[in-house]
């Protein structure tokens, strides 16, 4: 499972029938990067192309259908990278690989379903700080609601939670009242955000926020987090 | 985090009921009314869905009737909160008040 930040992408364009003892080589060099426990590769067959043949294969054409560019990618760490690519190197006898730095966004993974049972409850008691955040309903980012802005950028950072509340009065420096009026159809009524984390993220999501808002109060405070870990009675 | 710009304040929280009065009128009108009498900061009223407190009573929508938990979150200098503190007291019959250290940051771009 890769995490984020920097790694390296591999790319490799094949012949589709290039063979590799006996078995296309695309498939010899997938066999090989799980066999090295790669995080995934790809192998992708092309359209159309052409190579360093200069031989345009395309499936307009019947006789050169069979032909058709495969390309193989794949990303790892650096070292991974590394320790495959000599192989790599080898096995491709007609073609091309292609390194490039890359950078990754998110790398997620659908949780197994956890059948070994659980360990008891536990209570886990820390110190974190609690964030609040203060501003109006009405308030935008780019195009949509300031709270799903902020809501999305601190799930992008790894924030453990946030609950967005929606005040039913209110007034803050601005001086004018928040209130959901009869006879008013806009209605920007005052929203909160609170966001608990340790120190070092919540300091993080901060300096996030602090860039978004336009106009608010952001408001930071210590707590005591007692978190029930396995809150579900553990299955015998 | 640009930690200077953040102020020591204190946070204010006020449980009272969505039906308590005050002469006249809700609770946490007047509340909202006084703090801007007094010139405080800045004042949000948030309603609960459902909840309990010191009265034991639970508080949840009623077909009819309603009674829900109201909490009012103020924030502002030690200084201010000394001074609505006595006031509030005063017109909350019952109900729960908690003040808490804080970092605050105004953004006003």
């Amino acid at each position: 499972m890769l995490s984020k930040g920097v790694a390296r992408k591999v790319t490799i364009y094949l012949n589709e029938d290039t063979q590799h003892h006996l078995s296309p080589l695309y498939e010899s060099i997938l066999t090989y990067l799980i066999h090295k426990g790669v995080a995934g590769a790809t192998a992708t067959r092309a359209f159309a192309g052409f190579g360093a043949h200069n031989v345009l294969h395309t499936p307009k054409m019947e006789a050169l259908a069979e032909h058709l560019p495969i390309r193989v990618e794949f990303i790892d760490t650096a070292e991974k990278v590394e320790e495959v690519l000599p192989t790599l190197y080898d096995m491709v006898t007609d073609g091309l690989i292609e390194v490039q730095d890359t950078h990754i966004v998110k790398a997620a993974m659908k949780e197994k379903r956890q059948s070994e049972s659980k360990p008891p409850r536990t209570r886990e008691a820390a110190k974190a700080k609690l964030m609040q955040i203060f501003f109006g309903e009405a308030d935008r980012w780019r195009d949509e609601p300031l709270y799903d802005a902020i809501l999305k950028q601190l799930r992008m950072m790894e924030i453990a939670g946030a609950t967005v509340y929606r005040g039913i009065d209110g007034y803050g420096a601005k001086g004018h009242s928040h209130k959901k009026s009869f006879f008013h159809i806009s209605r920007d009524l005052p929203v909160m955000i609170s966001v608990i984390e340790s120190e070092e993220k919540l300091n993080q999501a901060a300096s996030a926020v602090e860039r978004m808002l336009e106009d608010g109060l952001i408001v930071i405070s210590d707590v005591e987090v007692v978190r029930l870990v396995h809150a579900n009675l553990p299955t015998s | 985090m640009s930690m200077q710009t953040y102020q020591p304040a204190k946070l204010l929280r006020l449980h009272v009921a969505e039906s308590d009065r005050f002469e006249g009128k809700a609770l946490h009108e007047a509340i909202l009314e006084k703090c801007r009498e007094l010139k405080i900061a800045g004042a949000t009223v948030f309603r609960g869905l459902e909840g309990y407190g010191e009265t034991a009573e639970i508080h949840r929508p009623h077909l009819l009737s309603r009674d829900l938990p109201i909490v009012v979150q103020i924030v502002d200098t030690a200084e201010n909160i000394e001074r609505l503190l006595p006031v509030i007291e005063g017109m909350m019959g019952k109900g729960l008040i908690a003040i808490s250290p804080v970092a605050a940051l105004r953004i006003h771009k």
